[in-house]
């Protein structure tokens, strides 16, 4: 199993921690320059932590866990009027993001009201395509109790946020609600954090799931497979998205066909996972278990 | 301008009040509205804004938003009023009056005709403060709750919102909230 974190520090004998990170076995998911500051999005197994640490110790830099790395999360909003958008919503999709995770938004058609709040059914199918969702709801107990039942219908893992601080429900953080502004003080930033812990323990039970019935090839993996095949083109923003027991692969439609074909170990791609167009965007491709397939090499 | 909650238990009346005092400050009718109540009742789904309207801010004249530069240039000193300058000039005097740049207006005018461009109204809050008004309690009042029912006095406005028909019984409550505000402002 992977684990993701992240590094930031100077440039000085930066190189070496890339190097370090490949002889291990390790990716770099992420990696930004900018003048002397460096960060880095690493994923290593889990048992080379130690090595990694050692190396960072050498260079001297921060290196932080991120808990909601590697999965793509999908934050569903009543409508993306101005009674939802764009407050409290950014700042929670700003938050989860400085987490590790990939965040996309989403208005409900007719999320709206308490009695008549609705989700469709292609709907629900986009939401079950991410890793996990956070709704957020308005201020009132009554309509949360009551849009609660939207929730329940989704199949994917799911963290609710709404305005009353006690409300004796599963998956529900309060103390956000309906905002204005930036949640910027002290305590919206505090109450910000244990919804992003909440997640991460949401996420955290999804993974062990996983590891339970591994998968044939790592997330982590097969991107790096999937790009050594067809490079990233100029202008294509974030090509292949990592996510727990997958990949979103937002590439031109000519390059699709070719997907199949990627090797993985001595299996092809089209062998080892499930290739379906997105709903959403792109391409959604699904790892088979071990299991199922058999190992790669 | 004083905004006041109930019914919806401590943390919303908390974080109605903030978006009562927010969205009415975001639309520049703070100053003009003396009061603002909501009544909300989650349960049945139905929300009474009332609003009292208060003094209003006095009209924005071509002498507040322009200085003379010249006999015949005019500088704008507020842009955010030049688009409603521009017409008003426009119509008034026709093509004497040139826009030379972003903020510069050419217009020659006779030593009579000074003083009444000085006092030509650019624009006048009174005209579309009601509109303002009624787009805030729109952007306040739940996006669910799509029945309204608006009652008017001459410095009253009130709102009910529901997602469902709204009753007689609802209606008397409007107006009894929009009494009570009446007899608040009477007493102060």
């Amino acid at each position: 199993m992977y684990k993701i974190m992240m590094f930031e520090g100077g440039v000085y004998k930066f190189n070496e921690l890339k190097e370090l990170i490949e002889d291990i076995g390790g990716f770099i998911l992420q990696e930004s320059v900018m003048q002397s500051e460096t960060m880095l999005h690493i994923a290593f197994p889990e048992e080379e932590e130690r090595t990694i640490r050692d190396k960072i110790k050498e260079l001297g830099g921060k290196f932080t866990k991120l808990p909601l790395a590697g999965a793509e999360i999908i934050i569903v909003a009543p409508s993306l009027g101005k009674h939802h958008a764009v407050n409290p919503m950014c700042d929670i999709a700003e938050f989860l993001r400085r987490e590790g995770a990939i965040t996309n938004m989403m208005g409900l058609a007719r999320g709206v009201g308490k009695r008549i709040a609705q989700i469709t059914a292609e709907e629900k199918k986009i939401i079950d395509e991410f890793d996990a969702a956070v709704f957020v709801f308005g201020d009132f107990k009554e309509c949360i109790e009551e849009k609660k039942k939207l929730c329940e219908t989704i199949e994917t893992p799911y963290l609710m946020v709404g305005g009353p601080p006690n409300l004796e429900l599963a998956h529900y953080v309060g103390g956000i609600g309906r905002k204005t502004d930036r949640m910027r003080r002290k305590g919206e930033i505090d109450t910000l954090k244990t919804m992003t812990a909440k997640l991460g323990e949401i996420l955290d039970e999804k993974r062990l799931e996983i590891e339970e019935d591994p998968l044939a090839a790592s997330p982590p993996f097969i991107e790096e497979m999937i790009e050594m095949f067809i490079p990233p083109k100029a202008g294509e923003e974030l090509p292949v998205i990592i996510q727990l027991d997958g990949l979103r692969i937002n590439i031109e439609e000519e390059d699709v066909g070719e997907i199949k074909d990627v090797e993985v170990g001595k299996k092809k791609l089209s062998e080892i996972c499930e290739i379906k167009k997105s709903l959403f965007k792109g391409h959604l491709l699904k790892i088979k278990t071990e299991a199922e397939v058999g190992g790669i090499y | 301008m004083e905004a006041k909650v109930e019914g919806g238990g401590d943390f919303a009346n908390a974080s109605y009040t903030t978006i009562c005092q927010d969205t009415f400050r975001d639309l520049g009718v703070r100053a003009s509205i003396d009061r603002v109540y909501l009544y909300v009742d989650p349960k049945d789904h139905v929300f009474i804004i009332s609003v009292k309207i208060g003094r209003v801010t006095s009209p924005v004249k071509v002498d507040d938003v322009t200085r003379q530069e010249t006999q015949e240039r005019y500088r704008i000193t507020n842009e955010n009023y030049a688009p409603k300058l521009l017409a008003l000039l426009g119509d008034k005097y026709g093509e004497r009056a040139q826009q030379l740049s972003r903020l510069e207006i050419s217009l020659t005018l006779d030593e009579k005709e000074i003083d009444a461009f000085k006092a030509l109204i650019v624009y006048d809050p009174r005209e579309d403060l009601v509109t303002r008004i009624l787009d805030g309690m729109d952007r306040i009042l739940p996006e669910g709750a799509r029945v309204r029912c608006p009652i008017s006095l001459p410095d009253s406005l009130a709102l009910i919102a529901s997602e469902n028909s709204i009753t007689e019984e609802w209606k008397k409550k409007a107006e009894e909230i929009m009494r009570m505000q009446e007899e608040v402002s009477e007493d102060v």
